[in-house]
């Protein structure tokens, strides 16, 4: 009898410790709130502001390529610490892609996301934002005066509120090898006609051209948006969701044309579509390829100490040029400012949380982070900065063509991926571009394919 | 302590942890997978919008489903009709060596205690198609270079050696098990009946091997079924969507584009097909061959 009852109560106690176990902590927090909000008022505010306070942050900046940006991020977090009495920073470093595609959408869903987060622009931000999930940010930029100091927040903004800011930008085009191109006699092209005669010349010289590795669909995709966008208009991917015009229109067949044609002539390296994103940097900074289309932020790449260490002050950076007969500014430069800082809703909730987001803004989007941001990791800033500024701060070479580039181009379009509905993006990048590579479809059947999800996800919105 | 067990209210205060585990884990994820595939959530919304049988309309009438799923039936066929035969054959020969038994077992297990992650990078440094090792090996024979990730005639098969290199040595010990605790008398009287090798690995052992063999079976037609991690490893799923299985299909289609509704759809789908597989072949096959007598 005795065993038996040693045995019951051995076993209420372990599943209570389960139970227990498996339960949050969540009421307790609400009973200590509550607890707080019964006090007399003005001794609440005084005591809470003096209280220690924990906040997380997620962020990416994770592994030895993304070292810089993590020591900027970190002397924010110092300095907002110090700002705002009581604060204790929590730093939470995952993958960029596990944040966005996995950590993060879990969280929203579960109303559990980190107070200041790493946050995609388009389409994420606005899906986010739809839902109440994120904090309006706009009264915060209009009490700090930075409202107009960003060059773009179109992709954080929804329905006129700005939702999330973004932390660089970026643009994207040609580097090249200088030394080759100085061993030719060369300079970078300034037509397209001349682009092609170095491509064919290089290919003839037994090198390869053009870098490629497009196991990931959105890297070959980069250099045929920027082609379709040459040949149809920079303003062409908008039109798209709107059925303004179609991906089987001849401009945009034309541009899928003229990356199969660079493909076939065995511009890229052979056997590309099994080749990861980091290949394609090391194509370029080995000396095995001549050209690699990509964005700025692959800049950071020729600092010492970082992998194309070797080619520093060896490396140029050039638009592609215009072609015969495109529609529109034919300038026009991919840009893009799709990675920024987002902030969960319930801030708004805490007065000395927002405070803290609003000194975090403050510290992390002025002048002097985005020039650290540009001249230590080659990020180009996000927000408006004087070109003289600029110039002063920018010591190397390469940065400066970038820069000198930037102020050629007449105008900028995105990217593709937030323009159109993730289906024809998945459609594109997953499935069409490889096709081509592959030779396994025409740029006219890719046009009619893609633009047949298109007009699937019209309707679907409609 | 018998007393205890028998008094039905014990019993059920035993059983109620066990039983809250499997509820939480097991039947309320596959109830609330299936209360979301009739819906078009989006994962993140707090309001799910029921859309009946849409979700399933979509994915049985979409063609790169289908391919997908043709690609799981691929990784079924060469797990039996390939993987399980080599299984055997090298079980019956480990189990036959004198020497270094140990050692053999240790080798063909290793590939199975690596992560997916380390097998991919692996066999990406032999399907390498400049400096590979296969294609230096079939240089020496004269053949051109093969782009084996990167072409779609070969990225699924590529995909396939990869994956039964992985999970063999896992099997084999299990054979392996299988072979060695068959009583050592029904060997020693067919060889003093003048059996061959050959003779008794076929008319004694593999009869004998054969409830463990349906295991492996059912194993591999449910591992086949849930393929993913090696297929995002080493393509994926690309080049142009020819090595996607049905899981790929679902986080590529589905979970990346904020389709909740229809990722869980098609995990449903994953879910009956799996369960139409395996109930089919415990009904024909595994069924008979259940237990041995000896």
């Amino acid at each position: 009898m005795k065993k038996s009852i040693t045995m019951i109560l051995s076993l209420i106690f372990v599943t209570s410790a389960l139970l227990t176990a498996c339960g949050g902590n969540d009421k307790v927090a609400t009973n200590a709130t509550n607890k707080e909000k019964d006090t007399p008022e003005v001794k609440t505010e005084e005591k809470v502001s003096e209280e220690p306070f924990e906040m997380t942050i997620r962020h990416t900046q994770i592994g030895a390529d993304k070292q810089k940006r993590f020591a900027i991020l970190e002397d924010v977090v110092k300095t907002v610490q110090q700002d705002v009495p009581g604060l204790t920073f929590k730093l939470d470093g995952v993958d960029s892609d596990v944040n966005r595609k996995e950590k993060l959408r879990g969280e929203m869903a579960a109303g559990s996301t980190p107070e200041i987060f790493e946050l995609f622009g388009s389409p994420d931000s606005k899906i986010y934002a739809k839902e109440n999930k994120l904090l309006d940010l706009t009264p915060i930029l209009a009490e700090l005066g930075i409202q107009d100091k960003f060059s773009n927040l179109d992709p954080f903004t929804y329905e006129g509120k700005v939702y999330g800011l973004p932390i660089g930008g970026s643009g994207e085009g040609f580097f090249y090898n200088k030394g080759y191109y100085e061993s030719k006699g060369w300079k970078a092209p300034t037509t397209f006609a001349e682009l092609d005669q170095q491509l064919a010349d290089i290919k003839a010289d037994g090198k390869v051209p053009m870098t490629g590795a497009s196991k990931a669909g959105w890297v070959p995709l980069m250099l045929a948006n920027h082609l379709w966008s040459r040949y149809a208009g920079p303003d062409v991917t908008n039109k798209f969701a709107t059925g303004e015009a179609k991906w089987s229109d001849a401009n945009v067949v034309q541009g899928f044309a003229k990356y199969k044609e660079w493909v076939d002539k065995g511009y890229f390296k052979k056997g590309e579509l099994g080749f990861e994103y980091a290949e394609y940097t090391t194509q370029f900074t080995s000396g095995e390829a001549i050209l690699m289309y990509d964005g700025t932020w692959k800049s950071s790449v020729f600092k010492a100490g970082q992998s194309g260490e070797g080619l520093i002050g060896k490396v140029g950076f050039f638009n592609l040029p215009a072609v015969d007969g495109g529609v529109g500014d034919q300038t026009a430069l991919m840009r893009d400012v799709n990675n920024g800082y987002g902030f969960s809703a319930s801030v708004a909730n805490d007065p000395r949380q927002l405070a803290a987001v609003t000194s975090f803004i403050k510290n992390f989007y002025n002048e002097k982070m985005q020039l650290r941001g540009l001249v230590e990791d080659g990020v180009l800033p996000s927000m408006k900065i004087d070109q003289a500024v600029l110039n002063e701060n920018i010591t190397d070479g390469l940065m400066s063509e970038i820069v000198a580039v930037l102020n050629a181009s007449q105008s900028s379009f995105p990217a593709f991926d937030s323009l159109v509905q993730a289906d024809v993006t998945t459609e594109i990048s997953n499935i069409q571009i490889q096709s081509l590579i592959g030779g396994q479809t025409t740029p006219e059947k890719m046009g009619a394919a893609i633009q047949k999800v298109q007009e699937e996800a019209n309707a679907a919105v409609e | 302590m018998n007393k205890a067990l028998r008094n039905p209210l014990v019993f059920t205060l035993f059983v109620l942890p066990a039983l809250f585990l499997f509820m939480m884990f097991f039947i309320y994820p596959i109830f609330s997978s299936l209360y979301y595939s009739f819906t078009s959530w989006n994962g993140v919304s707090d309001t799910v919008k029921f859309s009946g049988l849409t979700n399933f309309k979509k994915a049985l009438g979409d063609e790169r489903f289908w391919i997908s799923a043709k690609n799981n039936g691929l990784f079924i066929c060469f797990s039996v009709f390939i993987q399980v035969p080599l299984i055997v054959l090298f079980s019956l020969l480990i189990a036959n060596v004198k020497k270094l038994k140990g050692l053999y077992k240790t080798a063909v297990f290793m590939p199975s205690i690596m992560s997916t992650a380390v097998i991919g990078i692996l066999w990406g440094f032999i399907y390498e198609p400049n400096i590979g090792l296969l294609n230096k090996l079939i240089g020496l024979v004269g053949i051109e270079p093969i782009y084996w990730l990167s072409d779609e005639r070969f990225a699924m098969i590529s995909i396939l050696i990869t994956n039964a290199w992985q999970w063999t040595g896992f099997y084999i010990v299990m054979v392996l098990a299988a072979i060695l605790s068959i009583p050592g008398e029904l060997n020693e009287a067919a060889m003093i009946d003048g059996a061959t090798g050959v003779q008794r690995a076929t008319r004694i052992t593999l009869p004998l091997i054969m409830p463990i063999i349906t295991v492996v079976i059912m194993l591999s037609i449910a591992g086949a079924m849930k393929a993913a991690d090696i297929v995002i490893v080493m393509t994926k799923g690309g080049p142009a969507g020819s090595t996607e299985v049905m899981a790929t299909y679902m986080i590529k289609y589905a979970i990346t584009n904020f389709k909740y509704g229809y990722g869980n759809a098609i995990a449903v789908l994953i879910f009956i097909f799996t369960l139409l597989v395996t109930a089919l072949y415990q009904l024909l096959i595994a069924r008979r061959n259940e237990r041995i007598e000896y």
